[in-house]
Parts: structure tokens; sequence; C-alpha cells
């Protein structure tokens, strides 16, 4: 198919591994973070790290929308399901992920009327269907999903469509990375920046990095030459002594991003003072929540949501996963008691999830003797 | 996904991805779109038009 097969080309696979040995200092260690859970799922799947120098590591990051939803806001979503009338909407991926007391699917079995969308469009579908009825979409996800709700929103406001609303838990990823950056459990090298986040925002963003931080970053694609590319960039970049942001995704990503979608952003979404992150804790300035002039559609304001902070399982170490702290191995209950059909954390759950990338590509133990 | 057919006035398109099968994706975030066009779609949205010539070059 055009635009993937290009890019996993053996051959030339071979031969950019190849380069990258060549940029490497033996004796010394890199650690590069990729920000995004469809890196890593590509990493493990196509068997990149096979391929890198043992010094070479490659350290997993936030960016998985799914994994960071904290325990209370899932059940506040399953709150708002039960009340009388409701239909909620979300995600596929969020539909197991566990809140205090069981997960959408265990509310939806109980008798909720919780449904699986692609797109918030099928959710504002659902209530033009459904008038007698309130439908609220459950929205997640980085500034790449945000777009799509705001312009479900826009929709519903133009229509006057009033049985629709939507509970945003819709997150941005730079004050993660800026929260990574300044912990002092992690040393990292440099940075493979999040190819779709990065259509909408542009690489731009990331300037922050090599700035304050003195750190380089590769804005990838998703193919393996994409991220094979983007780690040689990177490593160009430490043996040349430059710091700056490159973009390897440029067939996709604009510098300056997608405009048309920041300008619906902004006025539809505004920041919340707080966000809770799941094993991160509260991040200022890094959730979304509906504007003013949304106010209207916001289903926290229509519906009544408990709102309680609910503490991560004891034996979980999803937190320790996203700022890659530890590898998903290394976790306590990874593979044993927590796995995709059982999951306690979210890590295991998502498509996206570091845990579920190691646990399906069968990387149950550290197989790389790391120098 | 390959774009079949598009309404500029709703601004939504029917595309096919991968698997062939047709869906409606919103592409009021993209300049106009014919059919034949690339784009790439994120929850029902199109979030850019690929440029065959970068694609090419990358």
């Amino acid at each position: 198919m055009k635009y993937v097969d290009e890019f996993r080309d053996a051959e030339l696979g071979r031969a950019l591994a190849g380069e990258i040995l060549t940029s490497v200092e033996p004796g010394r260690h890199y650690k590069i973070m990729e920000v995004c859970g469809g890196h890593t799922h590509s990493i493990y799947k196509f068997g990149i790290d096979d391929l890198l120098p043992a010094n070479v590591e490659l350290v997993h990051g936030p960016g998985c929308p799914v994994c960071v939803i904290p325990m209370g806001r899932v059940d506040d979503g399953i709150a708002v399901a039960r009340q009388p009338g409701v239909i909620l909407t979300c995600f596929g991926d969020m539909m197991r992920i566990p809140g205090s007391d069981g997960s959408f699917l265990d509310a939806k079995a109980a008798g909720a009327d919780i449904r699986m969308v692609y797109s918030p469009l099928d959710a504002l579908r659902i209530a033009r269907q459904n008038p007698d009825r309130e439908v609220v979409f459950y929205a997640i996800g980085f500034e790449t999903t945000a777009p799509s709700t705001a312009l479900t929103l826009k929709r519903a406001k133009i229509e006057g469509i009033r049985n629709f609303s939507v509970m945003c838990s819709h997150v941005t990823i730079v004050p993660p990375l800026r929260a990574l950056l300044d912990s002092p459990d992690l040393r990292l090298d440099g940075f493979i920046g999040p190819g779709h986040v990065s259509t909408v925002v542009g690489a731009r963003p990331f300037e922050f990095i090599p700035a304050d931080y003195g750190k380089p970053v590769a804005v990838a694609g998703f193919e393996p030459l994409d991220v094979l590319q983007a780690i040689h960039m990177v490593l160009r970049q430490i043996e040349e002594g430059r710091c700056e942001v490159e973009n390897q995704y440029t067939r996709v990503v604009p510098y300056e991003g997608n405009l048309r979608a920041l300008e619906i952003l902004s006025e539809v979404f505004e920041l919340r003072p707080h966000f809770e992150w799941r094993g991160l804790g509260f991040i200022s300035q890094s959730g979304l929540k509906l504007s003013e002039a949304y106010a209207d559609l916001d289903a926290e304001l229509r519906f009544d949501v408990p709102g309680v902070r609910v503490a991560d399982p004891k034996a979980c170490q999803c937190g320790e996963v996203l700022k890659g702290v530890i590898k998903p191995f290394e976790c306590k209950v990874f593979g044993t008691a927590c796995t995709p059909e059982r999951p306690i954390g979210t890590c295991m759950v998502s498509s996206e999830g570091a845990c579920a990338a190691y646990y399906n590509y069968g990387r149950f133990a550290r197989e790389r003797e790391v120098v | 996904m390959r774009v079949l057919s598009a309404d500029e006035a709703t601004a939504l398109a029917w595309c096919a991805g991968e698997d062939g099968l047709p869906g409606e994706v919103d592409v009021g975030l993209v300049d106009p779109v014919a059919a034949g066009d690339v784009v790439l779609v994120h929850a029902g949205v199109a979030l850019t038009r690929l440029d065959a010539r970068e694609a090419v070059l990358a």
C-alpha cells in the first residue's frame, strides 16, 4: 500500500541500522524516549529494538491517552451512564479501563447503556436518532483526538442538538513532558516526538526541549523506517553536538501544525488549572474542558458527577511505566496478576499501552544486555 | 484513507481505508479534497492531506 510499503523496506532498514551503529560512541549509554504509545507498539511489533546497538535504550513515554485516565474519571463516567435516560458513548479502548468498581464494560453488562463509537460524530448521530435520550460522549485523547470532539461540538451547536453533551478528559502533551524533564528520576538523552499529535500542534511546541533542557528531538512517523530514521536523527544530533527539533515525518506533519484545528481547539476548549493523570498525579494546565461558549454542552455541568479522587491499586506500577522509570516486565504484577484479559493497570489494556505492547509481542523479560 | 467522494458544503467525504470499507470523514480541517486524495484520518476527522511528492522524498 502506498505510504506504507515504502517505509517497511527491510534492505533500507538494515542500512539504517548500520548507520545508527556508526553514530554511537562505544561505552556511552543512550536513553531515548519515544513519547507516543503508537511508537512503542511499532518498536515491538517490528522488532526495532533488536536492530539497535546494545547501548541504545528506548524508554517509553506517557503518550497513551487511555493509560493516563485516573480511576476517579472512570467512576465519573459510570455514574453518568447509570443516570436514567443516558446513553454513554466512548472509544473502544476506554471500555476495559478499570475504575474503582469495575470498567465501562462491567457497567454495560450490569445494564447501563454504554456504546462504543469510532468517532464523536457517531455519538452525535446516535443523539439525532434518539431525541428522547441524553447522549454523552466520553472524550479522551491528546491534541490528535481533541479536534474531532471540537468539530462535533460545533456541529451539535449549529444543528441545535440539545440532547448531546461531552464529558471532557482531553489532555495536552507538553505539560507531562515538562514534568518528566523536571523529574530527578530520569536521565534522558533525546526524544522521538509524537507524530500524530504533531499533525495538529506541529513540531514547534517541542522546541522547549532543546532550548530549556538541551535534549534533541525528532518528530517521527509510525512505520519501522520512520522510527529507525528518527533514532538515527537523534543520535546524529548528539554525535555532532547539535540540539534541535527535527521533523522526520514531513509527509504528514507541517512544522506549524494544522492552524485550522488549533483555532477550533482554542474556541471550543480551555485549559483546566489542574488535571489528574493516572500514576503521574496532578499536572497544572494539562487538561482541557469546554469553554464558556460551549458550557451548555458540558456533561459535567449537566449531570451529577461524583468527582471523587481514587488512588491507584497498590500493586499497580503504571505511574513508573508511564514515566519510563521501569520497564513493563519490572512491574510486580506484569503478566501474572495483570494481563490484557484481567488488567489491573491501564497500560495493560490500551492498544497504545507499553505493558500491552510488551505482553502482546512476547517481551516478558530483559532480553538484551544493556551496556 | 483514500477519498472516494467529497461534499464541500457539508465538509464531509466518503473515504476508504486499507480494508476498502467506506466511512464518512469530516474534512473541515484540511484544504478541499477531491476523489483520489489520501488523507490521514483520526477518530473520523481528516487531520492532514498527504503530499505524494513529500512521501517519496521522506
